[in-house]
């Protein structure tokens, strides 16, 4: 499976020549990302029937195109008017909305755009290098060690309720309560349904995640004449190029993050059943922890940007190893693409990468090459795209709204998810003007049922020993680190305390009279 | 009573329509009259969407019509099946396409809110048995030692759902063995292979097409009499007979297309027409074709019709029974 870089070149030139699927795989992919609902699983679901038609490796490098644009594609609506429209950008709006608002919205969206880029070329050189090692992720990663990793993200709770902690964990406690209703794993006995068919499935996530930011933020803006604070809308209005070149400075300037969060997410998309929102908030939750000005965070601050952005946009060719090694989809598009690879009797397995190179390496050279042709195609579009800012709300709610819906009803067509969207836009306003944090309650529901799966997994393997959780030596090692990033923060303002107290006793003493 | 009306009625229409050996296609001449629509009960790029695909492929050449597929997964199939009972039209242009076994244990664990004679099952596709598989990493080698092992401690074994046919399966095999095992239900094929590969359960149980020809797993026994596929599943024995489980063979994928009862009783032309039209895919060279490039095996494709969908349900209905006690909460 080692790649050498001379058959990796002729690959690359060989990918080159699918530029006709590529574009509109590319362009479609970031259509299908920016409008809330339309992710890119349900997109090339609606698509099976073009893509089953095609050569296996052209349906896969189409496909690979379009899952990779839509990543990126899905920042664009989160910075703009707050809507995540996939949960994978769920964390994007908690520093890049701020932005916006600020009347940096253009800044934000090259920010974005540059890390989404730069993770995805240095994820899919990484996946290519490092494949024989990351295909043996999931053999390590079992029920006990995810209930960890969840729980990373889980602990973001209580990192963006600093402010008012109660409120933030009852927030925090309401979403997880809500992320419980539907169906259990084991039994598949309803539970919290009130009758509702449609929620034995759990609650639909995108019309909870619409709901929460983008109606409940349409109720608020239309108190405003723009999206814009004053400053923001002036600041807007004499924006040139500046701030696109402004952005791409800016994360170039924070390399660093993009290269840990990004490398970070490459390894929980190898995880079956992670994914980006898992990646985003984990990513988000470390680099606060590691930041040297973690009270920053959620006021439109560059590293709370960088650090989801560059972590969903790793996952996506994580996702594709174990797929490709081992037959395990890494995720929900993942799984759509072995549809098709199936259905032309495409055989999962290291020897898949000597028997048709163009499927198996072909996937990541066409990941490079979307990345590259996108990093062309958008960086120049930031200064229009972010105009939508300044569109006054009397207008933009309605759109808002309507878009919100229609993205709501999309993914599973039924009109029920539409009342959902409009409950949890009434419960995320309440949130805002009562002081509670919509994030943390988003996060109970995203992370919640997948903490729930892994508990209950590894209670029912252990006949309900809860000494299970400590069971396994990395499990044991990811508790330790997750005890220190806890903590960290108290150490550290309690060493800065301690530093300022001494520092200010010093100046006591040194003090004429002391 | 209203039950045994509607059984006396389907088997009286299949049964005349046989003797009689004529079509009354001219009855339902405009039928269909728009797209089919197929209700799914589980999620998109599952073992019954890739049968629905490769059935449906065909089939539309014979209705005139595509077959378009909905997908309502949630709660082990019974979203897909209150969805269809509650919005499928009695026209017989709407049908359900799922797998029996474990549609049907659902409705044995907890009823749904229409009469279980309110739809049935015409036309079966396949007829998939249970397996039991390992990773080919594991210490245990054949069934002899799974069975060995799992007398001196519990043994893990993952499953796709608790009411399955394949967890049954293995049921009746410790029952009969008494080794000791945990069934784990990790929500779908792709996942219980998952949980086998990796290493996290000791060993799994599906279908034999969802576990067959994957890299690194090793199919040790079917739960049934015969093995069509040997060439693909060498070594495999066949545990009903071989530990005299005393159990019917069992098919724990056995997709088959259903349809509201009143929709077959209000148009009898038509409900005659999916029957006779869905029986000549069985016998197109296309059919196969995209059995056997979509991984399949031609071997475990099953027709049958009515009658033969009813003793299936019959069957896993009796021994789900049997053991309802382990596969609830």
């Amino acid at each position: 499976m080692s790649l050498d870089f001379g058959v990796f070149l002729d690959l690359f030139v060989d990918t080159l020549g699918y530029w006709w699927i590529i574009i509109p795989g590319t362009v479609l992919g970031i259509l299908v990302g920016a409008i809330p609902g339309f992710s890119a699983a349900n997109t090339i679901i609606i698509l099976l029937p073009l893509t089953l038609a095609m050569e296996p490796a052209t349906g896969m490098i189409f496909m690979v195109a379009l899952y990779t644009a839509s990543r990126l594609g899905a920042g664009i609506p989160a910075i703009l008017v707050n809507i995540p429209g996939t949960a994978g950008a769920a964390a994007t709006p908690l520093d890049g909305y701020p932005m916006a608002i600020a009347g940096r919205g253009q800044q934000a969206l090259a920010i974005s755009f540059t890390a989404s880029v730069g993770a995805g070329l240095i994820t899919t050189v990484a996946a290519l290098i490092l494949i024989p090692w990351l295909s043996q992720v999931a053999f390590h990663l079992h029920s006990v060690e995810m209930i960890v990793v969840m729980l990373f993200g889980i602990s973001l709770i209580a990192t963006i309720s600093a402010e008012d902690s109660i409120k933030g964990l009852i927030a925090g406690f309401f979403g997880l309560m809500i992320g419980y209703i539907g169906a259990d794993v084991v039994y598949e006995a309803p539970r919290g349904t009130f009758g509702f068919l449609e929620l034995y499935d759990k609650v639909p996530l995108i019309p909870a995640l619409v709901g929460l930011f983008a109606i409940s933020e349409a109720f608020v803006v239309i108190e405003r004449n723009t999206i814009l604070s004053e400053q923001g809308a002036v600041k807007q209005q004499q924006a040139g190029w500046g701030p696109t070149f402004e952005g791409i400075r800016d994360t170039l300037l924070h390399w660093k993050e993009v290269v840990w969060t990004s490398l970070l997410g490459l390894v929980i998309g190898v995880i079956p059943g992670a994914g980006a929102a898992i990646a985003s908030f984990v990513a988000y939750q470390q680099s606060r922890m590691m930041s040297k000005t973690p009270e920053k965070y959620g006021t439109g601050h560059v590293p709370g940007l960088i650090a989801p952005e560059s972590a969903n946009n790793g996952v996506t060719s994580g996702t594709l190893i174990p797929l490709l090694i081992i037959g395990v989809p890494g995720g929900a598009t993942a799984a759509i693409m072995a549809v098709v690879l199936e259905y032309h009797g495409v055989n999962f397995g290291p020897d898949l990468f000597e028997s048709q190179p163009m499927i198996a390496y072909g996937s990541f050279t066409a990941m490079l090459i979307t990345y590259m042709l996108l990093g062309l195609l958008i960086l120049p579009l930031t200064r229009y795209f972010s105009r939508v800012m300044v569109v006054p709300t009397v207008y933009m709610a309605p759109i808002l709204i309507a878009f919100t819906l229609v993205g709501s009803f999309v993914p599973r067509a039924y009109v029920f998810d539409m009342g959902v969207a409009i409950i949890f836009g009434i419960i995320g306003y309440i949130a805002r003007r009562t002081g509670y944090h919509v994030a943390a309650i988003l996060i109970g529901v995203i992370l919640g049922p997948l903490l729930e799966n892994y508990f209950l997994r590894a209670l029912r393997i252990s006949q309900g020993d809860l000494g299970v959780l400590f069971s396994s030596k990395l499990g044991n090692l990811l508790w330790i680190l997750l005890l220190l990033s806890l903590l960290a923060p108290v150490l550290r303002n309690y060493l800065a305390r301690r530093k300022a107290g001494k520092a200010g006793d010093r100046g006591a003493r040194d003090e004429p009279g002391a | 009573m209203r039950k045994q009306d509607r059984r006396n009625f389907l088997k009286l229409s299949a049964a005349g329509l046989a003797v009689m050996g004529m079509p009354s296609l001219g009855f339902s001449a405009g039928f269909p009259e728009r797209t089919m629509r197929v209700f799914i009960p589980t999620r998109a790029g599952g073992g019954a969407d890739r049968n629905f695909r490769n059935f449906g492929g065909v089939w539309k050449n014979y209705l005139g019509v595509d077959l378009e597929p909905s997908f309502y997964p949630g709660a082990a199939g019974r979203v897909g099946y209150e969805t269809y009972m509650g919005k499928a039209a009695e026209d017989c242009h709407d049908l359900i396409f799922g797998n029996m076994g474990p549609e049907v244990l659902n409705w044995v664990v907890k009823k749904p809110s229409f009469a279980l004679d309110d739809y049935f099952y015409f036309m079966m596709v396949d007829a998939d048995p249970g397996c039991v598989f390992i990773s080919d990493k594991s210490p245990m080698k054949t069934l002899d030692d799974v069975v060995a092992e799992g007398k001196k401690r519990t043994l893990t074994v993952a499953t796709s759902r608790l009411a399955h046919p394949a967890s049954l399966g293995m049921l009746v095999l410790a029952n009969k063995t008494g080794m000791k095992v945990n069934l784990i239900p990790l929500s779908g094929g792709k996942n219980t292979r998952n949980g086998v590969l990796t290493g996290e359960v000791d060993l799994g149980v599906l279908p034999l097409t969802t576990a067959m020809r994957r890299k690194g797993i090793k199919i040790l026994g079917l739960f049934d009499e015969q093995n069509l596929v040997s060439q693909h599943t060498p070594g495999a024995v066949l545990i009903n007979p071989e530990y005299k489980l005393g159990i019917p063979p069992l098919a724990a994928g056995a997709r088959a297309f259903g349809i509201k009862t009143a929709a077959a009783e209000k148009h009898p032309d038509r409900f005659d027409k999916l029957r006779q039209t869905g029986e000549k895919v069985f016998s197109d060279p296309a059919y196969k074709e995209a059995v056997t490039k979509g991984k399949g095996s031609w071997e475990l494709i099953a027709p049958g019709g009515v009658e033969a969908c009813r003793k299936y349900v019959d069957n896993i209905t009796t021994l789900g029974k049997e053991y309802r006690s382990l596969l609830t909460g």
